[in-house]
């Protein structure tokens, strides 16, 4: 079973064997239908993805397959014979596991025991080096035998090895079916890579996967057919994924067509005119937050760019006064603001909806009403409750979210799908009409329908003149939304672009972390001062250029942009070299500065713009050839 | 493990597809109240008892069982307090019969009401140094109350010369013997002081704030609530509400023991926890506080009523506790499903 099973996938008829098939699959919780005559069918060595809007069924599938859950009706063909399963333990010996989002491992055991926890539970000895040297070939096997080591406990792990352990503890039981539900959720783009690495490996096994997601993305990058759900019922079996766009993807999953999810994006001009509402300049919080500046214009919505990690969310903690600040000023209006508690920064007129709903943002002992009102008790001066008050703008609220009145009573929100949860946390912060809203993954976790609704209510907000402040790791998201970017990579801000400048590859190597720059920058830094000119590495599209890296040796060799910047360039110092990028050094028409451009890519050939030389006056005795191998030598 | 994951695929396969049926959701929203379930067994405790003794309803014994409602009732307000934010106070018996001693002393110079205020502040000052190391140091309320505990009851015997301060003047005995309305006085402050509570509770920023905080801290702190504060006002209250109690006490023997109080901690805790409150916090109310400490006093007046052995009586209780939260438990894992 190896690679050409995807091209055996094609012919329809007498093609590779069916490996699980699940046929009207019912399901009910309370008075919630989660499953209502689902079915799925899953070919050998495939992976297979299942999607839908949440509250769709999907995860409730995945859980029955993977014996987490029982079904109320249905059947399960699993090798063409019919499967009971009455908890995960049947899954597993039948050669069903399941990787979930929130790993299922003990975090004070070693790697190692993990992987092998589910043997533990059966009778008969087991030889730790025999242990050692199974889980050792696993690793391997996945081409990750550097990326973990046996014996570190499982607590000092990161999300992404973690879930490495979960795929090795599946493939100890030799499973033939594995399910991931949600897997890159909390992955960092690198990770995902690295991800789906190993699915690719996986499959190549002759394992088939099931692979359950929201980001049509990485949908449409590794899987070889598609099942989408809706409203607990499949509406779209096993279509191949070639065959699809991400549109009609999408329309599988709402059920209608989603024309613009971003609507049109803000002019930046007219943003330009807009007084600046808040202001932050220098903030540090260490470890997580260094130094970062970034300024937002009433009715703006400014994003927050950059990988997991950092330090986006610390950022905006430190602002609102959860987390201690080191250093920096921030202005509200003009007045220079100092928040110690969040109580005072809700006063002074700004709102926070932190990343984690379950974790930091839902009251699940307190009505949904008295959740959505929970901002303004924080901000609220009296002793009583003053919920009255607020009971105008809460029904026009509710309107605007789409929410029954009587759900307001219901005793928890735990009750609500994502998206319904996430829509009333923003309200609770509407509620208050904050002169600043900052929100933190505001669709994390939020079907797809629930998310233009959000994209909506956010430029309505910032229509009104609220100045909106979006961090988001979704970049496509964030350039959807934001008029400009701020980019933010190991605690510091290097970068304030227009979107209109960027992509999202330009984005993911702006957020790339300095760590992962320094071969680069010390590359520029020895080209500077060997050549007593200026070294830099940019991004080139027809006339405009971003600057990702800048080293100046020589005042007077300066390109005249520097890191972060977004220019034209003609408006830049060097605008021949630029022009001529790709040749030799080639000297401005004013004869002040020449400059060698030379094109990288890395090793896998992706394209990652280019670097250049520029030293004063004309270069002459300089070997272009002997700079350009340096420079290319780089990523080899 | 997998508990924790349970909202968040709750959440999931819930959505707002829930038959949203008002009148009878409403009805449902009633009868699943812990607090009605609760009721629901006083009134069953209180008629076995009243078979199994034909003396247990009589007016007597109904004011009876009141009047002994009202020490551990009193009590029981701050504990509820202190546990909806998620914490325990171990040192209310001790601070009682500390703050006791203080009443006794004091009365020996100063006039009543300046004595019982002096207890009180006692009592309210204990609380305070409590909620600042649990809530502004991040001790655990267990320790920093068990180690407040030990010290309020040896200052007890220390002030007291270890023994019971005697020659309380007794017109101290007002509080408790006078009648308002036709009821004992002690019983209707009793009842004023849970309307009070529970109007706080329910009815005020600080009331809701100590829900959230006991709920999710977090999220309280990250919506602007006051934590700091709401965390450690419970504490005070508790302290308070001890000296206030013991005051009661005291003016019905005209007596203050060093010894009072020992072991009322957990009468107030089995009484917040029959009345439904979570000891993770967020969960519980004052009026689920109120059945739960008279169900403790009635099932205590009954067996004594029926002669059952002093001795016997702890494991009669302690059977009893256990029992209703496991059929509580039972109950409600069921409706919640």
């Amino acid at each position: 079973m190896t690679a050409p099973s995807h091209s055996r996938a094609r012919p329809a008829k007498g093609g590779p064997a069916t490996l699980l098939k699940a046929t009207g699959v019912e399901k009910t919780f309370g008075r919630t239908r989660a499953l209502a005559g689902a079915s799925f069918e899953l070919r050998e060595g495939e992976i297979h993805a299942l999607l839908g809007a949440n509250g769709a069924g999907k995860s409730t599938l995945s859980k029955v397959i993977s014996g987490h859950v029982r079904a109320d009706a249905g059947e399960l063909l699993f090798k063409g014979r019919p499967l009971q399963l009455r908890s995960t333990r049947d899954a597993l010996s039948a050669g069903i596991a399941i990787v979930m989002q929130e790993t299922t491992l003990a975090a004070d055991l070693s790697v190692l025991e993990n992987v092998f926890l589910p043997e533990l539970g059966t009778s008969g000895f087991l030889s730790r080096a025999k242990m050692r040297r199974r889980a050792a070939q696993i690793l391997d096997d996945l081409g990750q035998a550097g990326a973990l080591s046996l014996d570190t406990e499982v607590a000092r792990l990161s999300a992404a090895q973690r879930q490495l352990v979960e795929i090795a503890k599946a493939l100890a039981l030799d499973a033939e079916l594995i399910i991931f539900d949600e897997p890159t959720a909390s992955l960092s783009a690198g990770e995902v890579e690295r991800l789906f690495d190993v699915m690719a490996r996986l499959k190549e096994g002759g394992r088939s996967l099931i692979f359950v997601s929201h980001r049509l993305e990485e949908v449409l990058a590794i899987t070889d057919r598609v099942t989408v759900m809706r409203e607990g019922a499949t509406v779209a079996a096993g279509l191949e994924t070639r065959s699809l766009t991400q549109g009609e993807i999408i329309r599988l999953m709402v059920g209608r067509e989603i024309g613009a999810i971003y609507a049109e994006r803000q002019a930046a001009r007219d943003g330009a005119e807009r007084p600046v509402v808040f202001e932050v300049k220098n903030l540090a919080a260490p470890p997580a937050v260094r130094d970062v500046s970034f300024a937002v214009r009433s009715g703006e919505i400014l994003g927050l760019g950059g990988l997991v990690g950092a330090g986006r969310s610390e950022t905006a903690e430190a602002i609102f006064g959860l987390r201690p600040r080191s250093g920096g000023e921030m202005w509200l209006d003009g007045r220079k603001v100092a928040f110690r508690r969040p109580a005072q920064a809700v006063r002074a007129g700004l709102g926070f909806v932190p990343e984690d709903r379950r974790v930091q943002n839902i009251v699940p002992d307190l009505s949904v009403k008295e959740n959505l009102l929970l901002a303004h008790l924080g901000a609220h001066r009296g002793f009583g409750l003053g919920y009255a008050a607020r009971q105008a703008k809460i029904d026009e609220l509710l309107q605007l979210l789409n929410l029954p009145g009587h759900r307001l009573l219901d005793a928890s929100m735990l009750n609500f799908s994502g998206g319904m949860q996430q829509k009333i946390i923003i309200a609770r912060w509407l509620l208050l009409e904050p002169k600043v809203l900052i929100l933190d993954e505001p669709t994390k976790g939020v079907d797809i329908g629930t998310r233009q609704a959000i994209y909506e209510l956010l430029q309505r907000i910032a229509g009104e003149g609220t100045a909106v402040v979006v961090i988001s790791s979704d970049f496509e998201e964030l350039l959807g939304l934001s008029a400009r970017i701020v980019v933010i990579s190991d605690g510091r801000s290097i970068a304030d672009l227009p979107s209109s400048a960027l992509d999202e590859e330009k984005l993911t190597l702006h957020a790339a972390p300095r760590t992962s720059m320094r071969r680069n920058t010390e590359l520029l830094g020895a080209l500077a001062s060997d050549c007593g000119g200026a070294g830099f590495w940019a991004l080139i599209d027809e006339d405009r250029l971003i600057c990702l890296n800048s080293v100046v040796a020589a005042p007077d060799a300066s390109p005249g942009f520097a890191a972060g910047d977004a220019v034209r360039i003609e408006e830049s110092a060097i605008p021949a070299g630029l022009a001529a990028r790709g040749q030799g050094f080639v000297t401005e028409t004013d004869g002040s500065r020449s400059t060698l451009v030379v094109p990288i890519r890395s090793h896998r050939g992706h394209d990652l713009g280019w670097v250049g030389l520029t030293v004063p006056g004309r270069a002459e005795g300089r070997s272009a050839e002997e700079i350009r191998q340096r420079i290319e030598g780089l990523n080899a | 493990m997998l508990e924790r994951a349970k909202p968040a695929t709750m959440a999931e396969q819930s959505p707002s597809r829930a038959a949203p049926n008002g009148a009878a959701s409403i009805a449902t929203r009633i009868f699943t109240r812990l607090e009605f379930r609760m009721l629901g067994l006083a009134l069953l405790i209180a008629v076995a008892l009243s078979l199994a003794s034909p003396y247990f309803l009589t007016k007597t014994n109904v004011f009876n069982i009141l009047d002994q409602s009202v020490v551990i009732g009193l009590v029981a307000i701050g504990m509820t307090f202190v546990i909806l934010t998620g914490g325990i106070d171990l040192s209310v018996g001790s601070v009682a019969g500390l703050t006791g001693i203080v009443l006794g002393l004091t009365l020996k110079d100063y006039p009543i009401p300046v004595a019982i205020l002096t207890a009180v502040l006692a009592g309210a000052g204990i609380g305070l140094i409590s909620g600042i190391l649990v809530a502004y140091f991040g001790l655990a309320a267990f320790v920093v109350t068990l180690g407040v505990m030990a010290i309020g009851r040896s200052l007890a015997y220390i002030l007291s010369g270890q023994t019971a301060i005697s020659g309380i003047p007794s017109n101290l005995s007002d509080i408790v013997y006078a009648s308002i309305l036709g009821i004992p006085s002690n019983v209707f402050f009793l009842g004023v002081m849970y309307l009070l509570a529970w109007l706080y509770l329910t009815y005020t920023k600080g009331g809701r704030t100590i829900y959230a905080i006991g709920s999710n801290k977090e999220a309280a702190r990250a919506a602007g609530l006051n934590v700091l504060f709401y965390s450690i006002l419970p504490y005070v209250v508790s302290g308070a509400f001890s000296a206030v109690a013991i005051t009661f006490s005291i003016a019905q023997i005209l007596s203050a023991d060093p010894l009072a109080g020992n072991l009322m901690e957990l009468d107030a805790i089995a009484a917040v926890v029959i009345g439904g409150a979570s000891l993770y916090g967020g969960r519980g109310s004052i009026i689920g506080t109120l059945i739960g400490v008279l169900i403790m006093v009635m099932i205590r007046n009954g067996l004594n009523l029926m002669g059952v052995s002093p001795f016997w009586q702890g494991s009669a209780i302690g059977s009893i506790i256990i029992l209703a939260l496991l059929v509580e438990r039972l109950v409600s894992s069921r409706t919640d499903r």
